[in-house]
């Protein structure tokens, strides 16, 4: 019996060994790998020593990969230049680049900030994480699209619009203004995007230093009323409009061309072109302080500003309106000069991001 | 008895060679194992800390914790998160164990394939799972598109609906667990019981009492996964307290708020953590390596039952999901073409997470050793230090590794590299493993490895032939753990991972904020494939054990 026993044990310590070996085999499959893949990756950091006429440069990108991967694709086949990007979204799940920017303030590794919305450009400027460089290809784009220290440059805008189902709303009934979504008559049918986070944080920010605290708290106020519903990001609500679970919602151009672009049951209108105006937002492009490539991060910025780029993005699903005048807009989307903005100080917005998030926690219910 | 022999043995070795008085091969092994812990996990949470009580002219202050939980609407977002996560991890736990145990004990047709398709859900991130049930039980769902009228999506939004996604994307954590503890459970003890009692008052008599402690950590783990979860209670429209942690990051950009608010999370995890310590206690009973194995369940005439309840829950939580995602997502060419242009992601994934769920084991095993031998009052202190670090929000730890390991030197060399992703991983989901394989360690007698010292086996042989072999079953379900976690990690690697291609799921995420809904489907779709190749092949690897055993039943 015994001897039974230990004549399984070492059977089965045999099988063990077996399997032990299996595992280390795994293991050291998985080392070797490792210093292959080592081989491969690119190692991007270590360029504080390359100077000036490095041959790379590092740029993050929060603005849609989708829409910036291809211009950063074209600038490296056109220079040599290699990008390195990170990218990132405006989405509520993501903390977003300007975190990483400011956590890694003490010893930068970008040189380049490309911004979708100007509130987080103006947050890294507030904290020290920019240098100013006027760029020569600014020449041409509207000054209230500049800032006057140079920290910052806008270039082809986005604008919040008002997105509803064509199937449930005639284009003549469709909301004309923001105000028109605390009405009674869309009660439960409006969807918008959390205002902590993305673009709804600049309008709401900039709604703010536009109607004063009284008049935005009581329109927040009515909204809450109305049941608006609040989802994570601005591609859900144009997503909740197209499948008909609201009628109307709040978002950003680009989402809705894209919905439109997949044929899917919805339209447009910019907002208060006669009240307010309509909320216009600029991508902004910064150089890092202290950057590892400083020169290259000009020289990027400089082409990220060129009209050629502005014309690509306005010509891409992107349907971003170009700020340069002579550059040809994209289509169904009207031109800057053919409707009032909404006039934004994107430095006092910025200033007001904390106490609107907090105010609009309990307005809301967030 | 055996200890004193032990005991008078290791002093008569330190008698002969004065050498001995130096530390100990397992002094140094597990010094290092517990250093490199002190510095991935332990090290990003205390600068953190840190830095929470600095104010904006960094002077220490307690601004940043005076205002906690004073205000009503916190308290309110605190109790809705405690609620979720108790109640995820309690549907998780009803459907998970008892599978983990059919598993296990069970005799039932084509288990490996069942085993891989019940995990499933573990690997759809949960954020699609929400979308996919959106899109089946929403106002404009599928249901209420049969049905004619919306009877669900009132449902679908609300706390009981996060609870149900979230507690289906979890069971599969409870299986695994379960299954590795009740194969441990020594059949010999079930079998004297049988003699005497009904199979089902041994079952909860001998094999429950058991498995329990094991079955409870993994609830408090899927506790705490609820917890640090805000993508599905947000497109869900429930409000939880996680993403006011998340709103001092990305809309106020208060590092020292965020993670001031992050302690009253943490304590939640900590209370939780020591009721079910009380609750389930250290009723741990040490069981041997038995050549008998565990009594196989007798299904009888619940058989049918059984099998109806597994293809319920199978239907549930894979084929409706992952139809809806198919259905959404198109033609094939989409995926396809999905997966053409993720190449370098997927292959960064791959390998990272191959990597970081080995070094994970490696350091997790060794940590989870040293805990199993400590006295009981202290390992469970340990124990909830490894499931309050595994509660950091990730955005904590992202933040924290930036701030520790971008500086000159070797260490800003890796921050500037893929490794650094590994370093993520490490940090943030060694401390689960330790846990789990703990449980595991400690499953074992003690008198086996006394024996192999007795008989003048060094402690590293003991581990590697002894201790590792026994518990290979905790180690495979601790590798495929912590490989379904690397390779799903977002919110630390969106943090620290270098410029160029990042990982699949950065690069899903980065893509789908503004592309249509069907093209999210196929990259979900895509990500849950390729994350199910190395799972399908570690499941055949396997296969050799429970054969041997069954064979042997």
């Amino acid at each position: 019996m015994i001897q039974q026993q230990s004549l399984v044990h070492r059977l089965d310590n045999f099988k063990l060994h077996k399997r032990l070996a299996a595992l280390w085999l795994v293991l050291g499959l998985a080392l070797l790998a490792a210093c292959a893949g080592e081989r491969q990756t690119t190692t991007p950091g270590n360029n504080a020593n390359t100077g000036g006429a490095a041959k790379e440069v590092t740029i993050y990108v929060s603005t849609d990969r989708v829409f910036s991967e291809p211009v950063l694709r074209a600038y490296e086949q056109k220079t040599g230049v290699k990008v390195n990007a990170v990218y990132d979204t405006e989405e509520t799940k993501s903390t977003g680049l300007a975190n990483k920017l400011l956590a890694e303030k003490n010893r930068p590794q970008a040189d380049v900030f490309w911004s979708n919305e100007p509130v987080r450009t103006l947050v890294l400027k507030k904290n020290g994480v920019l240098a100013p460089y006027k760029s020569p290809s600014a020449e041409g784009i509207p000054a209230t699209f500049q800032d006057p220290e140079n920290y910052w440059t806008g270039f082809s805008a986005r604008s919040r619009v008002i997105v509803y189902n064509t199937n449930l709303v005639k284009p003549e009934e469709a909301p004309k203004s923001i105000f028109d979504l605390a009405e009674p008559k869309w009660k439960g049918q409006v969807a918008i995007a959390d205002p902590r986070f993305g673009s709804t944080s600049f309008h709401v920010a900039a709604l703010y230093a536009e109607l004063g605290d009284e008049r935005a708290d009581d329109f927040f106020r009515r909204l809450k009323v109305n049941a608006v519903k609040i989802v994570p990001g601005n591609s859900v609500v144009r997503d909740m409009v197209a499948r008909g679970e609201v009628k109307v919602g709040l978002t950003d151009t680009d989402d809705v061309n894209v919905a439109l672009e997949d044929k899917q049951p919805v339209a447009m209108v910019f907002p208060d072109r006669e009240g307010i105006g309509v909320p216009v937002m600029p991508n902004m492009v910064s150089l890092i302080a202290h950057a590892p490539h400083p020169e290259a991060g000009k020289k990027l910025i400089d082409h990220l500003l060129s009209l050629e780029v502005e014309r690509s993005l306005a010509q891409s699903e992107a349907v971003q309106i170009p700020l340069h005048s002579g550059v040809e807009g994209p289509k169904n989307i009207p031109a800057l000069t053919s409707f009032k903005p909404m006039t934004v100080d994107y430095g006092k917005a910025a200033d007001r991001v904390e106490d609107v998030t907090r105010r609009l926690q309990l307005i809301l219910g967030l | 008895m055996r200890e004193t022999i032990a005991s008078n043995k290791t002093s008569m070795r330190r008698a002969s060679f004065p050498m001995s008085v130096l530390p100990s091969s397992r002094a140094i092994t597990l010094g290092v194992a517990v250093t490199l812990f002190g510095l991935l996990s332990v090290l990003p949470v205390i600068y953190m800390l840190g830095v929470s009580f600095v104010d904006a002219n960094g002077e220490i202050s307690f601004s940043n914790y005076r205002q906690l939980l004073l205000d009503a609407r916190q308290r309110n977002l605190l109790w809705t998160s405690t609620l979720l996560g108790t109640g995820a991890a309690l549907l998780a736990t009803i459907v998970g164990a008892p599978l983990g145990l059919l598993l296990a004990r069970a005799a039932l047709p084509a288990k490996r394939l069942l085993r891989i398709a019940l995990v499933i859900p573990l690997v759809i991130p949960p954020y699609v799972l929400a979308l996919s049930w959106i899109l089946i039980s929403g106002s404009q769902g599928v249901v209420a598109g049969w049905l004619g009228s919306d009877l669900l999506s009132e449902w679908t939004y609300s706390l009981t609906g996060a609870i149900i996604v979230l507690g289906t994307s979890f069971y599969p954590l409870s299986m695994l667990a379960t299954e590795a503890a009740a194969r441990r459970v020594n059949g010999r003890l079930e079998e004297a019981a049988l003699l005497v009692a009904p199979v089902r008052s041994v079952l909860w008599h001998i094999s429950f009492p058991l498995i329990a402690p094991t079955v409870a950590a993994a609830a408090l783990i899927i506790f705490v996964l609820t917890l640090a979860e805000f993508g599905v209670p947000g497109i869900l429209r429930v409000r939880v307290f996680t993403t006011e942690v998340f709103t001092s990051f990305s809309a106020i950009y208060d590092f020292g708020q965020a993670t001031a608010l992050a302690v009253p999370l943490l304590i939640v995890v900590l209370i939780v953590g020591i009721l079910t310590k009380l609750i389930i206690g250290e009723r741990l009973l040490a069981t041997r390596r038995s050549v008998h194995p565990g009594m196989i369940l007798p299904l009888g005439r619940w058989r049918l039952v059984v099998i109806g309840a597994l293809a319920l829950i199978l239907a549930a939580s894979i084929v409706l999901p992952l139809t809806t995602l198919a259905v959404e997502s198109g033609r094939p060419g989409r995926v396809a073409s999905a997966a053409w242009m993720s190449g370098a992601a997927i292959f960064n994934s791959l390998f990272l997470a191959c990597l970081g769920a080995t070094l994970i084991v490696v350091l997790a095993v060794l940590l989870g050793s040293g805990r199993a031998r400590m006295r009981a009052r202290c390992g469970g202190l340990v124990d909830l230090l490894f499931i309050v670090i595994f509660a950091v929000p990730s955005t904590v730890v992202g933040v924290g590794l930036i701030g520790l390991w971008n500086r000159a030197g070797v260490m800003g060399e890796i921050y500037s590299s893929q490794w650094i992703i590994v370093v993520a991983y490490l940090a943030r989901f060694a401390p689960v493993a330790a846990l789990m394989l703990a449980a595991s360690v400690r499953q074992l007698p003690t008198s086996i490895e006394e024996a192999a010292k007795v008989a003048g086996a060094s402690w590293i042989r003991t581990f590697t032939h002894i201790v590792l072999p026994q518990i290979s079953t905790g180690l495979a379900a601790a590798w495929v753990v912590s490989f379904i976690f690397a390779f799903g990690e977002l919110g630390t690697t969106l943090l620290v991972a270098p410029p160029g291609e990042s990982t699949l799921p950065v690069r899903v995420y980065t893509i789908i904020a503004n592309t249509p809904s069907t093209e999210v489907a196929a990259l979900a779709l895509l990500q849950v494939g390729i994350i199910l190749i190395p799972l399908t092949l570690l499941g055949l690897f396997a296969r050799g054990q429970v054969g041997s055993r069954g064979k042997r039943i």
